[in-house]
């Protein structure tokens, strides 16, 4: 069984605000955008003690898709498929644990064991382990299906969708909900990407959370954005036009003509560039919209691409086709067709 | 059309040996590599024992040498070939490790009065530190990434951090790409380094480590797990070649239930070992690999999940987990469980669990105790389950 998978609603926490509505447009006109405040505390004391930010988010953005879909399906019919980061815990508790480890200006592990341990926050582990970015929204909403966490820092999330949009299609689960989470500007993974050069090349981080909800439907119903396919290709060892040009071939089986809109997700300055000169090659009348505007989000920027996208299509009259092109720090390609017929 | 996927190959790199067959000599005859703990002082810890590998590796990050070892075992074994771009490279990996004195130096980079984390600070300090982390190394993807270009792989390249169940899902997701045609060979599997005091920390403060320092599944002794390590890898091809075995079915599910405990009557892993089921059509399980943690809460709710999914087959099934001699790999766990299934099919060796001694009542299921039995197997079911609830489930079936 194929079936042809709609984006049902989008929902998003980001630069551009809570929610997802007028995104796309927003980024085609270059207007200014709220921003989440970096520092803003986790909600609640449940979350600070056992959510990362990046857990926090995703789990307030699905609860917000979840009330507005108003789905009546069980949960166990609803596929969740996320890419997701590493940006985990809490500095304060890993302080508190590191501090009652010191003899003598000196880290002690014999300390560490017979104090250390006991100053820290128990829950500290949620904090740290990638997955719980899926599952905190999981089980707050009662998604019981299908699911996978990608670990992304850009293609991990177009790998997700892949996922996610398989799943429905194949019928493996009825609907399903895709995207991605994180929270680049914790402490340690802005040291990683100083570290890696890509501050110093222009790269600003973000934290946001943005996800698709995904049923089946006929492809040809007027007013539906279908999502055609996603591919995601190795951007190593090759030029990059190479391997963009891979991830849009495995987007579809037929090759794509023509595309009026393309949504660029790159990382920074330098892949901003590589993404636009390949498309002006390839589809040099689509309008091309950039997400640069709402900053670095890792695994959530390919999901924020594809609602732009899908935000553009239905502003847009008549039939249309969309790209999404992702190049995340990660240096791999990543690719989303999608089209909306006309009302 | 779906493509049917064939296992061209394992390889497993552990702590009771270098290569799959020398693990596998050593595991039939219900030896066990859990001791206490030598590469660092565990004094205080909540849990003193692990399946720890001793062999040294000068690479700060020991998974990416594990995998290695055990991908290129898989490799050999499968003599396939694939067009660059019709290879894919499928892991299930956590974060790597920087050296604890790095990660010291980073957090009091940031300590302000109050014990408070300073931002501020952390900022104009923290770049001493945060240039001794090569994030190339300790991120998760980073091992998926090094075998791409080590095998040339320039089709999709993933990595899966959904913790106990990510080898597993890994190989789930391999297997679809090939099924759907997004490639032709995959390189897949998962990798657990976690015998470290972050981690021997983290899992000892949710009181889930075993206090007494014994790794039982189904044990009625059993009181939690043991950290285990290794890598465990397959080929999984389009073609079938000379392959005995086959990926028949994948399922996976949400408990939906609870950050560490499962679901009290075992519904989340009873649907994803049914649906893996359904998947594979027309199986007859003769080996149950199960996650078997050796805690309390999972072997119960596990038998009981597995009797409901297989019913009246549940007769004719053998059960035995891996973590009572090689611990809980954690992200590597479900591709170890896959290669316990694939022993089983291929060869008609059921590997025992090591440390059952008295089987809980409760956990009334065929067990191999003792020492590995032979047995003649058309398929085998391999389950990984997640903390967070997230369940993943494999059949492993004789290529007809």
């Amino acid at each position: 069984m194929t079936r042809a998978v709609a984006i049902a609603r989008t929902a998003a926490l980001s630069a551009f605000g809570p929610g997802a509505r007028g995104l796309g447009r927003a980024l085609a006109i270059d207007a200014p955008l709220p921003g989440i405040p970096a520092e803003a505390p986790l909600a609640t004391p449940r979350a600070r003690k056992m959510m990362s930010r990046a857990a926090y988010l995703a789990a307030r953005c699905l609860g917000d898709l979840v009330r507005e879909l108003a789905w009546t399906d069980e949960g166990e019919h609803i596929g969740y498929f996320l890419g997701v980061g590493a940006s985990g815990g809490s500095l304060d508790d890993f302080l508190a644990l590191l501090d009652e480890s010191i003899v003598d200006g000196a880290f002690s592990l014999h300390r560490f064991g017979d104090r250390g341990l006991a100053a820290c926050n128990p829950l500290l582990a949620f904090q740290l382990m990638n997955n719980f970015t899926l599952c905190h929204g999981a089980i707050l909403e009662g998604l019981g299906g299908p699911n996978s966490a990608v670990f992304s820092r850009g293609a991990g999330t177009i790998a997700a969708l892949a996922e996610a949009v398989h799943a429905v299609s194949s019928g493996e689960c009825e609907r399903a909900i895709s995207g991605g989470a994180d929270a680049p500007t914790h402490p340690t993974t802005v040291a990683e990407l100083a570290r890696e050069g890509f501050v110093a090349r222009g790269l600003v981080a973000a934290d946001a959370a943005a996800l698709v909800a995904l049923e089946a439907s006929p492809s040809t119903t007027p007013d539906t954005t279908i999502i055609e396919g996603c591919g995601i290709a190795s951007g190593r060892g090759r030029p990059i036009a190479d391997a963009i040009a891979d991830a849009v071939a495995a987007t579809r089986r037929e090759p794509i003509e023509q595309v009026d809109i393309v949504v660029i997700a790159p990382w920074g300055p330098p892949a901003a560039d590589a993404l636009r000169s390949w498309t002006a090659g390839r589809f040099p009348t689509a309008t091309v919209v950039s997400t640069g505007a709402l900053g670095e989000s890792l695994a959530a920027t390919a999901a924020l691409a594809v609602i732009a996208a899908a935000d553009l299509l239905a502003d847009a009259a008549g039939p249309r086709r969309a790209i999404v092109l992702t190049l995340g720090v990660d240096g791999d390609p990543g690719a989303v067709a999608l089209s909306r017929s006309a009302a | 059309m779906r493509r049917r996927v064939f296992v061209r190959g394992v390889g497993g790199y552990t702590p009771l040996g270098a290569s799959w067959p020398a693990t596998v000599a050593r595991l039939a005859e219900g030896a066990t590599a859990i001791r206490e703990i030598r590469r660092f002082d565990v004094t205080g810890f909540p849990c003193r024992v692990a399946a720890a590998i001793e062999q040294a590796f000068p690479e700060e990050d020991r998974r990416l040498p594990y995998t290695r070892i055990a991908a290129r075992e898989a490799w050999e074994m499968a003599r396939v070939s694939a067009a660059p771009a019709r290879l894919g490279v499928f892991l299930g990996a956590e974060s790597g490790r920087c050296q604890w004195n790095t990660a010291l130096g980073l957090a009091r980079a940031g300590h302000a009065a109050g014990g408070v984390f300073d931002h501020e600070r952390f900022g104009r300090e923290a770049v001493e530190f945060a240039t001794r982390i090569d994030a190339s190394v300790i991120s998760p993807a980073a091992v998926a990434t090094a075998l791409a270009v080590e095998y040339g792989a320039d089709g999709p390249v993933e990595t899966v951090s959904l913790a106990c169940a990510s080898g597993s899902a890994a190989i789930v997701e391999a297997a679809r790409a090939i099924r759907i045609g997004e490639c032709d060979v995959a390189l897949c599997g998962g990798v657990g380094a976690d015998v470290d005091p972050l981690m021997l920390a983290g899992f000892g403060l949710l009181g889930i480590l075993s206090a007494r320092g014994v790794s039982c599944p189904f044990d009625a002794h059993r009181d939690g797990f043991v950290i285990g390590e290794g890598a465990a890898m397959l080929v999984l091809a389009a073609a079938r070649g000379d392959a005995t075995v086959e990926l028949a079915g994948i399922g996976r599910s949400l408990d939906a239930h609870h950050l560490t405990a499962p679901e009290p009557d075992g519904d989340g892993a009873a649907r994803a070992m049914i649906a893996a089921l359904r998947d594979a059509g027309d199986a007859e399980i003769g080996y149950v690999q199960a996650h078997g943690t050796s805690t309390p809460l999972n072997d119960r709710i596990e038998t009981a999940a597995i009797k409901r999914a297989l019913g009246a087959g549940v007769d004719r099934a053998h059960v035995s987990s891996s973590k009572g001699a090689l611990g809980h790999w954690v992200a590597g766990a479900g591709a170890l469980g896959a290669l316990y299934a694939w022993q089983a099919v291929h060869a008609g060796v059921v590997l025992p669990t090591a440390g059952l001694v008295r089987p809980d009542p409760a956990c009334d299921v065929a067990h191999v105790i003792g020492r590995a039995i032979s047995k003649d197997i058309d398929a085998a079911l391999a389950n990984a389950f997640a903390f967070g609830g997230a369940n993943s489930c494999l059949v492993l079936r004789r290529a007809a």
